[in-house]
This record gives structure tokens, C-alpha cells and sequence, in this order.
């Protein structure tokens, strides 16, 4: 019997250790929110929407969690949170609403049953996820989990490793079926046996998000001790290719889309081939995880209620076994599925069910569907468990036929677009009671991220946003045709866009549709690529209309949400992408108003267009206006002279100006002016290109940077230059192309400093620079620091041609 | 204009020429060339110029894609016999550059478009295969003051000539006018070479690109002759010649005629 997955290196320890000083620093107001957020996102805690709560998200590593984990969870989430936990679809159990001040207790007292939320969140190496059948599925080729919990140890215990480019996610599939979501991975590990010997296959570069894809194959076959070398390699890929400067283009998947597939390859190779030179001591896999325990009895005092409870003959109890009881490739054991709506589970359930684990191996495992399982129950004790299972949470036994797998989305994602998780329930409501129809369950991401998975379900759903009626109208682009399996990974793709109201009618009758329509034995794929594809296309069009706000207002809500639907208090986040397409509505139409001369329209759109990058949807033309005002006009985003304009066009509003079409250009500039900033967006929200400057020299556009996020603007003696460049994590000869173009903007004799890492760009770029006629002054490598992933040069270069 | 970041991605290799830069990429995004011919040296030209990215590429031709044409003219591929060329050709240019943009004119230059649409470029590539055309450009890159490539090829041997009409030799100060009908073999008689299209059509975009970019030395006033079986590069000085009937002191030719389009029948040669 194994006591443990994996164990918490030294280093996590003492992160831990450190984390409550970093928060007692921020309670005092010593360090910034920013600074501070730098230190709690790869503790695995974020902020949640609802304003100075957080949510602590522990990893568990290939789904398992021993039962006093499991406990300590659930009483943590009971004194500090909400009291319900969430299991999310990579295996992690997240608690939420807990106070600043208590994220460190609650991180100490998971340390002490051996778990930990480092690297749950930030730019790092997240939860290792295994195959959620993963040692007892009787197709598996052999139990991936302990190699998840191998390279979990392995991978956390390197701090660089939470100071990667973005994200990295690992997972592990039994077999080819691929139930854990390896073709979607970063670095994506399929078991296979050769001649005897075990390993895997292994896939990198997929992903799931913007611009999602199917990972790429780097090996065939590889010993199965070989997890460590290959996962080092290719993070290191990652490390040293993955675009720092473009946090939307920063994941391995842009890495191998930049270079080509066969770029990628060699890369991987030659990394490969560096860490096997440097012989890396790497842990111990253990050669079989059994947590079974013997000393479990039903007690005397509950034989009688079992023999009560002995209702095996019930259809409910029968009902139950078909739809949540599977044999094991175990003789006699089952694996019994206990279904969470929506992945939640109450603490005092998330404990029942730890006790109740002991009926088994012992353990809890947190499925991508986000479900949970207890395992090895012998057949015999499978009545007992049913009854203490209905007891705990008639929900666990209830065994549902058709089940949607949603992110937090809006409620608490602090950028979700639309409420995911009520259309989720909607769809539950009413599919309930069909027959069943896919063999997967319908995936709903809040916005065009995938946190829902919606990329590879057969049918799925992403939150996007639409105007009708002068209003915002929650509404879901319908993505049908995703798949997973080895080779076989396709990506959902979009047929069309409803309005959220519009989804359970949508699927209502698609699925009634498509029970008649399917022939004897056809799959779920075959059924969607003959007909359902089509099909779906026609019903998004046939559902797609909004009707006017006064006609049906309930069009103009969110699922599970009173109020008419709105984008104000989104701050910068994950799902930046959805507000995004709501700008490009604004923009289109003012575009389209100044083309067609409804000039009033046209400012009133391309004011109004911004103002969701800065949390707020004024509804009148007024607010609109005066927001404009203040948010853009004065920080000088948009030049000091449209103000005049937004005078004018109020006034044309109350009737004090006959027209405006003496302002035709103005407008024409706002628009476009508009559209440059919009353009300049990066994933924070925040506009790349600089305000516009008083004196008549056109906007400079990379202006210096005052420190990011926690550091202090370097001096080293020298005046910081005008102007700077930071280049690190470009590639030659791509920095050398930015640094080209960035001295174009400038004027001759201006000073720009660069910032190199440290090889081939510090030994390429200055001598380029040079080569082409710049005036290189100096080249001076910059100390490490805390923050900094990596020594780099200071190069600073007076234009000259 | 300012280059995204697909943009620097993709021109990455040509930015970092001094010579272009992102000055000089923006300048080629504006720029508009137009190829008279999408045959054997319109096909090389024309996808090295999208690949480049000129901002708009003019095709004008109306022969069809025919089984002969695809020994050398590469932007044809089998499944397109039938197809207009310019429909053909348009078709690889936007697959190879989406952000290319493609006008197409499905038919011959005559003395009745060319003058007019020539007008719209900023510059001609001259890839036609007989003499009367390549007057005909000649004539109508003067009249319309626009720098041309002129080039053609004939078994082993090619030849190149860029004209800045009225300020370097043209076509014209050269040779006067079209030879007699037989004088010279025509391509059915005397075949060619399918790479000889490659080499020169690709020397005709580099002087088009180099024209546009205002970069380097332009092949004028000098007459490129290429031997490949010899494998050698020759020059022939030329000078504007005052006798010349287009640009010389006397001018004969004073509007838009054309030859006599009997006089070769390499066209014939291509079906």
C-alpha cells in the first residue's frame, strides 16, 4: 500500500514557507498588487471575480487524492471558503472565496498531507493529468498514474519551471483512446509496449484556447524510463522558443506553428541530446500505485440498516449500477462513478465520500469530466455503498444520460463572457430524460478560451457576445466535430453563432433529429460527419434571430441572471478574447455609419467602443460620451481635439447643431484612431501603441516602459535611454528584424536600448546593428534577479541611418 | 501603413536587408506590378513578387492552360489544363500570399488595353513569347511612362533588359522594329529549355523589386544575354540610340499600333 502519489520536494516546501511573508508584505502595503500578484499566481491561487476572495487550486497528480487529502480539503474549504469545492478537468480540486489573509494557512495545511497548489496557476508547469481510468481500464496498455506522479515530482521541483514562457500542460494516456486529452497537450504521452518493454509515444505543441491544435508526434516509442528526459527537452523547447513578448502567442503550439513542424522536431532533438549529455539524476517511478485497504469492515451497527438497504432488486438501484458502476480489468472489483454537477461538491459530501473510499483502494480520483471515482469496491459491498451514497448526496447515485462539462465561466471567471455554467444547467434540464445520443458530453466555455474543452466535443459551445436592439446579447458560437484518440485528434469547428436563450432549443432538436436520423451501429463521428454537421449549421440559422428587446428581454439575460446582459466590471484575463468581438461590432459599425453618413452614429459607436477595455458599458449616448471623455480623451489615447468633437456631437444630439458633416474628417480620424488602438490590444487589455503626444511628433510606439511587473527601472549609473526594447525570448534572427524596425520609428540620433538574452542575440545583434550603420555605444549584461528567468544584455544603440 | 505581426513574420528574411527594411517592405506592400503574360517567365516572376509581397499583382493573358505550357510555366499545374491562365496563376499566388491582392484580365494586350492598363502599374514584366507583343509593351510602357523588364527565351539562350523608357535604351533603339516573318525560329521549331523560363523570369522580379525598393543598379542601357549549355553570363553595352523611332530625336511612332501579330508564331508553339 502506497501512502502517498508524490512527494513534495524541498523546494515547494520552502516556497510555501516564504509565501506567507510575500502576503504579510502585501497586507502591509509594502508590495504592490502586481508585485504581489507575481508571487500568488504560481502559488496556484487567483483572484476571483467577486472582488478580495481567492481560490486555491491543489493539483492532483493524475487525478488522485488519498482520502485524509481529500478531507483536509474539504474541512479547509469549510473554515476558510465557501464550503463547496470544484473539480476541475485537469484533476485539480479548487477552493474558493478564501480571504488574502488566509491563503498561506490554507497553503501550510494541504504541505502537511502532502499536497500543494504551486504551479497551479501562472506561467509554469500545471497539473500532470493521467487517463482517469487509468489502472483498471481493461484497454489500457499498463497504469499511467504512477508516471504521473513521477513527473509531477519531477517537474516542481525546479523553480525555473513556474517561470516558463506560459502555461505547460502534461498528461498521460493508457492508450490510444485517449482519455486523458494528450492530443491536446503541450506535451502529450501515450503508453505503448515494445517487444515487452513499456513506454510511450509522446506528442507536443497541442493546445486548447486561441488558435487551438493537435499536438504534434516527436517520438514513436520511447522506454518508458525515458518520461523525464523527453518532458525536460521539450520543456526546454518551450523555455527557450516560446514568445514571452506576446502572451497571446506564448504556448508551445505557436512555438511549432512559428518554425514549421520539422523545425520543431530538430529542436526538440538537439534539446533532447543536450539533457541526456548532461545526466540528470531523475526520480524513482514506483512500480505500482495499490493504496487497497484491508482493514475496512462495515461495522456491526450497520449491518442491520445494509440488510434493510438490500434493495439490489430496485430499478433506481439498477439504474445506478448500469449507468454509474464499471467492472475493472480487476476480477470482482468495480469502479464507481460519483457524478458532480458541474464538478461541484459540498465539503461535508467531499468528506462522506473520503470515508466511504476506504470501502475500496482507499483513494479518490478527480476525472476530466469532473466527476469523481471510487475504485476497487468489491462486488458484494456495491449494495452498502449505494445506500451510503444516497444517504451522503442523492445526487451521486442519480446516473444522468446526457451530462455537459462547462468552465467557471462568468460567475466567477474574472473575464468569462457568458454564464457557461447556467446554460449548462439549462442543457441538463432539458436533455434529461432522452435517450442518449453522444458518446461524449457536450463541452460549454464560457468565451472563445477553451476551459470548457469545447475544441474537441462532438457538440460544443463557446460564450461569445452579439448587439441587437442597441444591447448586448448573450450568445454561443456551436462547435461541432471535435475528437480525440492518437493520429486521429480533429478540432471542433464553428457552424454557426445563437443567442444563449436560444441553445436547449437548439439542442432540443437537433437530438431528436438525430435519433431518427441515425442509422443502426453508426458512431457519434460517422452520424456528425454525414448529417449532424449540416444539420447543425441549419438549426444555428433557424435559431439565430434575436427578437426586439421589447418583444422578448429575456433574449438580452444570461442564463441563471436577472439582469440584462453586460461586459461591464470585466477586468483583463483569460477570456479577453470575447470582448474583443464585441469592439470589432463597435468598430464595424461606426465604419459602416460613416460610409453610409450617419455621422452621429459613427461617433457615438467608435466612443463607445473602448470603454469595455476599461470596465464600463454606459448605456445612454450621454454616459457614453462623458466616459469617452474620461477614459481616453484625458489620458490622451485619443487626441486632446476629439473632445470638440464629442461637444459637437452632443450638441447635435439636443438639437443645437443642424448636422454634422462639417466634422466628416474628424470623425473619420476618431474612427480610425479607434480601430489603431483596438488593434494595439494585448491580452491585458491594455493598448500597445503609445498616448498621443503633445507636441506635433507622431506617436513613438514602443514609449519606455516604466518597470513591469515588480521590478525596478534599472540605472546602473548610466541615464535610462529614451527609448527601450526588451527583445528577450525573441529569436535570432527575429530580434534583429524588431530592433531593425523599432530604429526605423525613431529619428537619427535617438537612443534605443535593447534588451538581449544572453547568447546567439547578444553576439548577433549588436554586430548587425553595426553592420548596417547603427552607432552601437554599448553592450552590458544586466544581474540577475529575483523575477528574472535568465542573465541579459543592455544594448543601447544611437540611430544613425 | 505599418506591418503587423504576420507581416514581419513572413518578410523576417527581407527586412533584414538593409536595403529593405520595414520601410521598404511597406513601400513593396504598396506597389503594383503588372505581368503581361502568366506563362513561362510570368510564372516564376509573378510568384516571387507575391512571395515578396507586392501589394497588387496584374495578370493579363488570355490563353488557356494547355498540356505543353506545363514543361515550363509553373504556376500551371496539370489538374488546371482548360482553366484561363490568369484564373490558374491567381489561384497559386493567393494560396502562396493571401495578402496579395490579384487582378486578373482574361485577355491578350492589344493595342486597345494595354496602354490604359500598363497605366495602372507601377511597373511591367514583359513575359509574352513574340515579337509583336513585345513592341507593343514597349511602345506602351513609353507612352504611359512606366519601367518595364523586357526578356524572352529560345532553346539554351535568354535575355534580359530593363527600360526606364525615355531616359535608358528601349527595345526599340535596338532593333527598329519586328524582324521579317521567318527570320527567326519560332519556339514549335526550335524548343526551349523549361528552367531557361526559371532563370530569366526570376531576374525579371529581382530587377522589378529592385526597381521598386530603389535599390542597386537597374540592367539598363545593357542587354543580359544568358548561354546556358555554355553556362555563361554576357553583357552588351548599349546606348539610346537618336535614330530610334519611339524615343530617338524623330519620332515615327507616335500612338499605339500593333504589329503585324503573324510575324511569330512562338504563341502557336505553346499551345
Amino acid at each position: 500500500m502506497n501512502e502517498r502519489t508524490w512527494r513534495i520536494p524541498e523546494s515547494v516546501v520552502e516556497d510555501v514557507r516564504a509565501y506567507r511573508g510575500k502576503v504579510e508584505q502585501f497586507l502591509a502595503g509594502e508590495a504592490s498588487p502586481v508585485a504581489f500578484r507575481a508571487q500568488r499566481v504560481p502559488m496556484g491561487i487567483y483572484e476571483q471575480r467577486e472582488n478580495d476572495t481567492y481560490m486555491v487550486r491543489v493539483r492532483g497528480a493524475g487525478g488522485v487524492f488519498l482520502p485524509d487529502q481529500a478531507r483536509r480539503i474539504a474541512d479547509l474549504s469549510e473554515q476558510f471558503g465557501s464550503g463547496v469545492l470544484h473539480v476541475t478537468t485537469r484533476q485539480d480540486i479548487q477552493i474558493h472565496r478564501v480571504l488574502v489573509e488566509d491563503t498561506p494557512t490554507v497553503c501550510e495545511r494541504l504541505l502537511d498531507v502532502g499536497l500543494s497548489p504551486r504551479g497551479g496557476g501562472g506561467n509554469g508547469v500545471r497539473n500532470v493529468t493521467a487517463c482517469p481510468l487509468a489502472g483498471v481500464c481493461a484497454d489500457e496498455v499498463f497504469d499511467v498514474a504512477p508516471y504521473a506522479f513521477a513527473l509531477t515530482e519531477y517537474l516542481v521541483a525546479d523553480r525555473a519551471n513556474f517561470n516558463l514562457p506560459r502555461k505547460f500542460k502534461v498528461s498521460l494516456s493508457g492508450c490510444g483512446r485517449d482519455c486523458a486529452l494528450s492530443s491536446v497537450a503541450d506535451l502529450g504521452f501515450f503508453a505503448h509496449e515494445r517487444e515487452g518493454v513499456p513506454g510511450f509515444s509522446v506528442y507536443a505543441g497541442g493546445g486548447m484556447g486561441a488558435q487551438s491544435a493537435v499536438a504534434l508526434r516527436v517520438e514513436e516509442f520511447i522506454p518508458a524510463g525515458d518520461i523525464f528526459a523527453v518532458a525536460e527537452a521539450v520543456k526546454r523547447l518551450f523555455d527557450r522558443h516560446g514568445d514571452r513578448t506576446n502572451r497571446n502567442a506564448a504556448r508551445l503550439r505557436f512555438v511549432a506553428q512559428r518554425v514549421g513542424e520539422e523545425e520543431f522536431r530538430r529542436l526538440y532533438q538537439g534539446e533532447l541530446a543536450q539533457v541526456r549529455r548532461e545526466r540528470i539524476a531523475f526520480p524513482q517511478i514506483m512500480r505500482e500505485f495499490r493504496v487497497s485497504s484491508s482493514e475496512f469492515q462495515v461495522a456491526s451497527s450497520e449491518a442491520p440498516t445494509l440488510n434493510s438497504e438490500l434493495q439490489t432488486g430496485s430499478p433506481a438501484y439498477r439504474a445506478w449500477k448500469a449507468g454509474s458502476v464499471r467492472p475493472q480489468k480487476q476480477a470482482g472489483l468495480s469502479l464507481v462513478l460519483l457524478p458532480l454537477a458541474l464538478g461541484d461538491v459540498a465539503a461535508p459530501v467531499l468528506r462522506g465520500i473520503a470515508d466511504l473510499a476506504a470501502a475500496g483502494d482507499g483513494a479518490l480520483r478527480a476525472t476530466q469530466d469532473q466527476d469523481l471515482q471510487l475504485r476497487a469496491i468489491p462486488r458484494s459491498r456495491l449494495p452498502w455503498l449505494y445506500a451510503r451514497l444516497r444517504a451522503l448526496d442523492p445526487g451521486l447515485v442519480a446516473a444522468p444520460t446526457v451530462k455537459s462539462v462547462a468552465c467557471a465561466g462568468a460567475s466567477t471567471c474574472k473575464l468569462g463572457l457568458c454564464l457557461s455554467r447556467g446554460l449548462a444547467g439549462a442543457v441538463d434540464a432539458t436533455l434529461t430524460g432522452q435517450p442518449a445520443l453522444l458518446d461524449a458530453p457536450i463541452r460549454i466555455s464560457g468565451c472563445p478560451n477553451a476551459c470548457g474543452q469545447h475544441p474537441i466535443a462532438p457538440v460544443g459551445f463557446h460564450g461569445a457576445a452579439q448587439r441587437a436592439d442597441g444591447k448586448l446579447v448573450p450568445a454561443y458560437t456551436v462547435m461541432v466535430g471535435g475528437r480525440l484518440g492518437e493520429g486521429e485528434a480533429a478540432l471542433a469547428r464553428s457552424v454557426g453563432k445563437v443567442p444563449a436563450k436560444a441553445v436547449p432549443g437548439l439542442l432540443r432538436e437537433f437530438w431528436s433529429a438525430a435519433l431518427r436520423e441515425r442509422r443502426d451501429g453508426e458512431s457519434t463521428n460517422a452520424l456528425l460527419d454525414r448529417w449532424g454537421a449540416d444539420a447543425l449549421r441549419d438549426l444555428a440559422r433557424k435559431h439565430g434571430a434575436v427578437p426586439a428587446y421589447q418583444d422578448a428581454p429575456d433574449y438580452y439575460r444570461d442564463w441563471g441572471s436577472a439582469e440584462d446582459f453586460s461586459l461591464a466590471g470585466r477586468g483583463p484575463g483569460e477570456c479577453g478574447a470575447g470582448v474583443l468581438d464585441v469592439i470589432s461590432l463597435d468598430i464595424g459599425a461606426a465604419r459602416q455609419a460613416l460610409q453610409e453618413g450617419k455621422l452621429y452614429e459613427a461617433t457615438l459607436a467608435a466612443a463607445r467602443a473602448l470603454l469595455v477595455t476599461r470596465g464600463l458599458e454606459p448605456k445612454k449616448d450621454r454616459e457614453v460620451f462623458a466616459a469617452f471623455s474620461e477614459h481616453l480623451i484625458r489620458p490622451r489615447w485619443v487626441s486632446p481635439g476629439a473632445q470638440a468633437l464629442v461637444d459637437a456631437a452632443l450638441d447635435f444630439r439636443l438639437g443645437d447643431r443642424d448636422s454634422l458633416d462639417d466634422l466628416r474628417d474628424d470623425i473619420r480620424a476618431l474612427v480610425a484612431r479607434v480601430q489603431e488602438l483596438f488593434r494595439s490590444l494585448d491580452s491585458a487589455l491594455q493598448f500597445r501603441v503609445g498616448p498621443v503626444e503633445e507636441a506635433p511628433n507622431p506617436p513613438t510606439p514602443f514609449p519606455r516602459r516604466e518597470g513591469g511587473a515588480g521590478a525596478e527601472p534599472e540605472r546602473r549609473g548610466a541615464e535610462p535611454a529614451p527609448y527601450e526594447l526588451d527583445l528577450r525570448g525573441v529569436l535570432c534572427p527575429m530580434n534583429f528584424v524588431r530592433a531593425k524596425l523599432q530604429l526605423e520609428a525613431l529619428e537619427t540620433g535617438d537612443i534605443l536600448d535593447i534588451l538581449l538574452d544572453d547568447g546567439e542575440p547578444v553576439r548577433n545583434v549588436p554586430a548587425s546593428l553595426a553592420e548596417q550603420g547603427q552607432d552601437v555605444l554599448s553592450v552590458a549584461a544586466e544581474a540577475r534577479r529575483g523575477a528574472e528567468p535568465a542573465p541579459y544584455y543592455r544594448v543601447r544603440v544611437r540611430k544613425v541611418v | 501603413m505599418t506591418l503587423d505581426n504576420e507581416q514581419i513574420e513572413r518578410y523576417s528574411r527581407q527586412i533584414l536587408l538593409r536595403e529593405v527594411g520595414g520601410k521598404g517592405q511597406e513601400k513593396l506592400l504598396a506597389s503594383r506590378v503588372l505581368l503581361v503574360g502568366a506563362g513561362g517567365l510570368g510564372s516564376p516572376a509573378a510568384l516571387y513578387l507575391a512571395a515578396a509581397g507586392v501589394g497588387t499583382l496584374g495578370l493579363i493573358d488570355g490563353d488557356r492552360v494547355d498540356r505543353t505550357n506545363l514543361q515550363r510555366q509553373i504556376a500551371h499545374f496539370t489538374p488546371d489544363i482548360g482553366t484561363p491562365k490568369v484564373e490558374s496563376a491567381a489561384a497559386k499566388l493567393a494560396a502562396l500570399n493571401p495578402g496579395v491582392k490579384i487582378e486578373t484580365y482574361t485577355e491578350h494586350a492589344t493595342a486597345d488595353n494595354i496602354l490604359e492598363i500598363a497605366g495602372r502599374y507601377d511597373f511591367v514584366i514583359d513575359g509574352t513569347d513574340n515579337f509583336s507583343a513585345k513592341f507593343l509593351i514597349n511602345d506602351a510602357c513609353y507612352f504611359a511612362e512606366r519601367p518595364f523588364s523586357h526578356a524572352g527565351i529560345l532553346r539554351f539562350d535568354g535575355q534580359l533588359l530593363t527600360v526606364l523608357p525615355g531616359r535608358t535604351a528601349c527595345y526599340r533603339c535596338l532593333f527598329g522594329g519586328p524582324p521579317p516573318a521567318g527570320a527567326v525560329p519560332s519556339c514549335s521549331q526550335a524548343g526551349v529549355l523549361g528552367s531557361m523560363a526559371g532563370v530569366i523570369g526570376c531576374l525579371q522580379a529581382t530587377e522589378a523589386l529592385k526597381c521598386l525598393l530603389g535599390a542597386g543598379e537597374l540592367l539598363t542601357d545593357r542587354m543580359l544575354i544568358f548561354e546556358a549549355l555554355a553556362l555563361r553570363f554576357r553583357e552588351v553595352k548599349l546606348r539610346r540610340n537618336p535614330r530610334c523611332p519611339l524615343c530617338g530625336e524623330n519620332p515615327t511612332i507616335t500612338t499605339l499600333v500593333e504589329a503585324d501579330p503573324v510575324v511569330c508564331d512562338l504563341r502557336e508553339a505553346r499551345r
